[in-house]
């Protein structure tokens, strides 16, 4: 092919496309050379100097952040030259760096810190006193501590080219310089701007929600999908003690590429929150009892037996197809019946103007599109409240999952010959229920979401769930299989497979092609309200 | 093979004093009263004279103000090979990080001196110090206002004039 270009990095051949940088090729051999100004979803002004390459034939070390790779080419990034000269700009930068690691948030995942320790010297000559700038409240969720700034420009990049919203510059020349925001104005009010946090190499910009909570190193890493719109932005949930301590965008170009949205990456703390559903209850003559999964499970199939009349449910765009798809099975095993869904809707879509296909979307709940897909309808208003009124009259049997009743009474569906409520949390119109089945919330069981294009993406279990809380797709799995004498599905990828068998939409899809990257439904069903 | 038995030719009751042998074994007592080379230590008259690398009990050092050193870094829990510290960091007033909880679980502690080791600070301790006694187990878990009471010599982990034990 005309179009490649072989290389040696290192002593090892490569072949790329024209036009590949040089540190993209190193990263084709396994090569990973430092850099702090360089970043894959942002322009390149090569003005870290800490990329420098050595290659054959040029006069001085290259920066292989902006150097093209030609045929023919001999680079080292690990000769004496290269090395040396790391090893000096390291230097300089620690001539003003802090070594404050101890109380810096970035301590752990820090590049200065990884760079210093590999290639850096062991102690520094620098005996001047360095300079101080203090810390500067950016607004928004941003704190900046100009003494560990390294100036790659990141942040600055990033407002400029990918929010396109200047709220952030250099001031000042040389050794003086550092990142502000134009006077008061800040970064308030602008809706991607966490994502310097992300951006920023070092300590400079830190997070005012995750300020002092946790070391990075005791954060265990699971992939996830962002559960706050149907954007369905990658994620990593970033957890300790069983908690969600902090979210971090996962890399997926087709999706998110690097960023999310400051409205998804704060809307956590309901992932914590303590007061949780944890036993199946019962109601019976005496009252409500707490009793085992067997035994509660044993007497609502006796009761769906014994009761007349058909089904209505309500389902909630939180939970996963998995769980849907469990809950309409169920309901068609029991005779069929109407199985609706309410949706909370934001005024309008906040877009990331650099990244136009990203933005955060008015439906606020990860898997309205899956619903759609499995033939759910959509009730309600934009409040996620309302349109349970013909649900709340009906005489036969009511299965609730997910949704919390947050706005309907006591009195709900008191008509109703059964009620059953599957949830994570109690409040009046759950109370009232006949058999309350505690789930498990995205972040505790493995699943699928279907977000607003059909791109069906996994996550996996991050927490422990609480007491005898279980995915509801094996509590509704396992009555349809005591109803109709299949097989309880043991796994999220055999609930999926019988998803899969039952919706056209889904033909064809598997766990194993979604893998982390996601995979597009067949079909193309107009998401409703749009 | 035949079983030689040997026979003890014991002292007849009533026929034997005791006289002799208590005091043979009073000599030995009053020699060693006199004796200069004498090993009881009069605990708690006496104080022991703990070696230099002793560790006991934690202690947190302060500063002139009453802060403790201890900036919430994080690195003693994550040294601790018995798991036994609890810290979770936080802001004071002034801005600066402090650690909202420091608890030791003294009980699950191995006394290994890893904290005070990694200890970018200074803050955290191990203590010449082994009079600890309680009259219940939770007061073993000592919390930051304790460990910042103790007023106990603190170890020293090495020879500062030998750093490295060359």
């Amino acid at each position: 092919m005309a179009d490649t270009i072989t290389l040696t990095i290192d002593g090892q051949e490569v072949s790329v496309p024209k036009g590949t940088t040089l540190l993209k090729a190193a990263e084709k051999v396994g090569k990973d050379v430092p850099h702090y100004c360089y970043h894959d979803g942002l322009s390149s002004p090569a003005m870290c100097r800490l990329c420098l390459v050595e290659v054959q034939g040029a006069p001085k070390p290259m920066p292989a952040c902006v150097t093209q790779a030609m045929d023919g080419q001999v680079v080292s990034t690990e000769s004496e030259l290269a090395l040396d000269m790391r090893r000096g700009v390291l230097e300089f930068y620690l001539v003003n760096h802090p070594l404050d690691c101890p109380i810096c948030d970035m301590s752990g995942e820090c590049h200065l810190q990884d760079y210093v320790h590999e290639e850096g010297r062991d102690h520094g000559r620098s005996r001047e006193p360095k300079r101080v700038f203090g810390r500067d409240d950016f607004g928004g969720d941003v704190l900046f501590y100009g003494d560990r700034c390294v100036m790659c420009t990141r942040c600055v990049r990033f407002m400029n080219e990918v929010e396109q919203d200047q709220r952030l510059c250099v001031v000042e020349r040389g050794n003086r310089s550092v990142i502000d925001t134009f006077f008061e104005r800040g970064l308030e009010g602008t809706h991607w701007h966490d994502n310097i946090v992300d951006l920023c190499p070092v300590g400079a910009l830190v997070s005012k929600d995750f300020l002092h909570k946790a070391r990075a190193w005791d954060l265990d890493h699971t992939p996830s999908v962002c559960p706050s719109c149907s954007q369905g932005c990658n994620i990593e949930l970033h957890t300790r003690d069983n908690l969600v301590q902090r979210l971090k965008p996962r890399e997926n170009l087709e999706v998110n590429a690097f960023w999310m949205c400051d409205h998804g990456r704060l809307n956590y703390e309901w992932i914590n929150h303590g007061e949780r559903a944890e036993a199946p209850l019962v109601r019976d003559q005496g009252g409500v009892k707490a009793m085992g999964w067997k035994e509660a499970l044993t007497l609502l199939v006796a009761r769906l037996g014994d009761v007349e009349g058909t089904v209505k449910a309500v389902a909630s765009p939180f939970a996963s197809n998995e769980d849907l798809a469990a809950l309409q099975a169920l309901v068609e095993s029991l005779g069929g019946g109407d199985i609706v869904y309410r949706m909370p809707r934001a005024e309008d879509e906040i877009v990331l103007k650099g990244f136009p296909t990203l933005a955060r979307r008015r439906d606020l709940a990860p898997n309205g599109r899956g619903a759609d897909l499995l033939g759910l309808r959509r009730v309600g208003g934009d409040d996620g409240t309302g349109g349970l009124e013909d649900v709340s009259a009906h005489a036969g049997v009511v299965i609730v999952l997910g949704d919390g009743l947050a706005d309907q009474g006591a009195d709900f569906a008191s008509g109703a010959a059964l009620r059953v409520h599957l949830g994570t949390r109690s409040g009046p119109a759950v109370a009232t229920a006949d058999f309350v089945l505690p789930i498990t919330t995205f972040a505790e069981q493995e699943g699928t979401f279907t977000n607003h294009e059909g791109r069906v993406q996994r996550f996996w279990p991050a927490l422990n769930a609480p007491g005898l809380a279980r995915p509801a797709w094996l509590v509704l799995g396992a009555l349809v299989a005591e109803g109709t004498g299949s097989e309880t599905p043991r796994r999220a990828d055999e609930a999926f497979a019988r998803l899969v068998a039952a919706h056209d939409a889904f033909s064809g899809l598997s766990y194993d092609d979604i893998g982390t990257r996601g995979a597009v439904v067949n079909d193309t069903v107009p998401l409703s309200g749009d | 093979m035949t079983i030689s038995v040997k026979m003890m030719r014991r002292p007849e009751p009533e026929k034997n004093s005791y006289l002799r042998a208590t005091l043979s074994g009073m000599a030995l007592t009053f020699r060693h009263l006199v004796n200069p080379a004498k090993v009881t230590l009069q605990y708690p008259e006496e104080e022991a004279d703990l070696h230099a690398r002793w560790r006991g009990t934690h202690r947190m050092e302060v500063h002139a103000d009453g802060r403790p050193k201890c900036v919430a870094c994080g690195l003693c829990p994550t040294v601790c090979p018995a798991n036994c510290i609890r810290l979770v960091g936080g802001e004071d007033d002034q801005g600066n990080r402090y650690p909202v909880v420091y608890e030791i679980d003294e009980f699950r502690c191995i006394f290994c001196g890893m904290c005070q080791e990694v200890c970018p600070v200074e803050a955290i301790h191990v203590g010449r110090h082994f009079e600890n006694a309680e009259y219940t187990r939770d007061r073993f878990v000592y919390d930051l206002d304790r460990l910042m009471e103790q007023d106990h010599p603190t170890t020293l982990l090495w020879d500062p004039s030998d750093p490295r034990s060359e």
